[in-house]
C-alpha cells in the first residue's frame, strides 16, 4: 500500500482553508484546490469522498486541534484570576498563530456544517470550562451568572480585540495592531467586571 | 478505518441530479458495490468507489451500459 503522504495531506488543508476563507464555501471547489495544491483533482478525490467530506474532515481536525490547544495547562479547580489569565493566553495564541484555521472555524460557526463539527468536540471543552465557571462561582470569587454572560464577558472582549487586529483596522478605519499591552490592559479591566 | 489507495476507482461522470443518482443506486445495489460516493457539487460528479475486485473497465462499461458518461478521472 502507498503510504498516505503527510506533507501533502497537510498542504491540502492549510490551502483548503485559505481557499475557503477568500472565497467562501459557495465558490469553493475541488478543481480550484487541485490547482491551488498543484495536484490532480484526483488525488483529492483519493483523500476525500466530495467537497462535503472534505470540509467536515479539515473542519474537525482543526476544531480539535485548536481545543487542544485552548485547553493547554489550564486546569479548571485553579483560582479565578490564574484559570483566567491562562485561558486568555492560549486562546490569544490559538488565534494569532493559527490565523487561518481561526477565520476558518469562524466561517464555519455561520454556516450549515456548524453542528456536524462542533456536536461532539467542543463537548469536553464546554465541560472543563463549565467547572471552572462553577468552582469561581462556590468559591465566590464571581456571582452566580448565566455561562452565556460569562462567556461575553470574559472572552468576547479578546476575540473582539484579535478581530480587529486581523483586519488591521478598528472602528471607522484607524489602523491597528494588538499589542502584549493592549491584551493584559483589557484581560485587567475583565478580571474587574467579573471579581466581586 | 481508511481504505486503501489502489483500491480507489475514480471516474468523471454525467450523473447530475437526484433522479441520475437514484438510477445509479439501484445499478450499484444490483451489482453489489457498496462503497460508493458521487460528489454533485462538483462540475465531474465525480464518482468515487471503494473495491479490492473492480476494475476500471468494469465501471466504465457498467455507468455506461446504463446512459451515463463515464471515464476515469486522471
Amino acid at each position: 500500500m502507498r503510504a498516505r503522504d503527510l506533507n501533502k495531506v497537510e498542504l491540502v488543508k492549510q490551502k483548503a482553508m485559505e481557499l475557503l476563507v477568500k472565497i467562501g464555501f459557495e465558490g469553493f471547489t475541488m478543481n480550484k484546490l487541485a490547482k491551488e495544491c498543484k495536484i490532480s483533482v484526483a488525488t483529492l478525490y483519493i483523500y476525500y469522498k466530495d467537497k462535503d467530506d472534505l470540509i467536515l474532515q479539515i473542519a474537525m481536525e482543526e476544531a480539535e486541534r485548536m481545543s487542544d490547544i485552548m485547553l493547554e495547562d489550564f486546569d479548571p479547580e485553579v483560582s479565578f484570576e490564574v484559570g483566567l489569565r491562562q485561558q486568555w493566553k492560549n486562546r490569544a495564541k490559538c488565534m494569532l498563530e493559527n490565523p487561518i484555521t481561526a477565520q476558518f472555524l469562524e466561517q464555519l460557526r455561520t454556516s450549515t456544517y456548524q453542528e456536524q463539527v462542533y456536536g461532539t468536540i467542543v463537548n469536553n471543552f464546554k465541560i472543563t470550562l463549565g467547572k471552572f465557571m462553577t468552582n469561581a462561582i462556590n468559591r465566590g470569587e464571581i456571582n452566580p451568572m448565566q455561562l452565556e454572560v460569562y462567556w461575553s464577558v470574559a472572552f468576547a472582549p479578546l476575540y473582539n480585540l484579535v478581530r480587529f487586529h486581523f483586519d488591521g483596522r478598528s472602528i471607522g478605519g484607524k489602523p491597528f495592531i494588538l499589542t502584549d499591552k493592549a491584551l493584559w490592559g483589557t484581560f485587567e479591566l475583565v478580571l474587574k467586571a467579573l471579581k466581586k | 478505518m481508511e481504505p486503501d489507495f489502489k483500491d480507489i476507482l475514480l471516474f468523471k461522470t454525467n450523473i447530475q441530479t437526484a433522479d441520475d443518482k437514484m438510477l445509479i443506486a439501484k445499478v450499484m445495489e444490483k451489482h453489489k458495490i457498496e462503497q460508493w460516493t458521487v460528489d454533485q457539487q462538483d462540475v465531474d460528479c465525480v464518482l468515487r468507489i471503494v473495491s479490492p475486485i473492480l476494475k476500471l473497465d468494469d465501471v466504465i462499461q457498467l455507468v455506461s451500459k446504463n446512459g451515463y458518461q463515464c471515464e476515469e478521472l486522471t
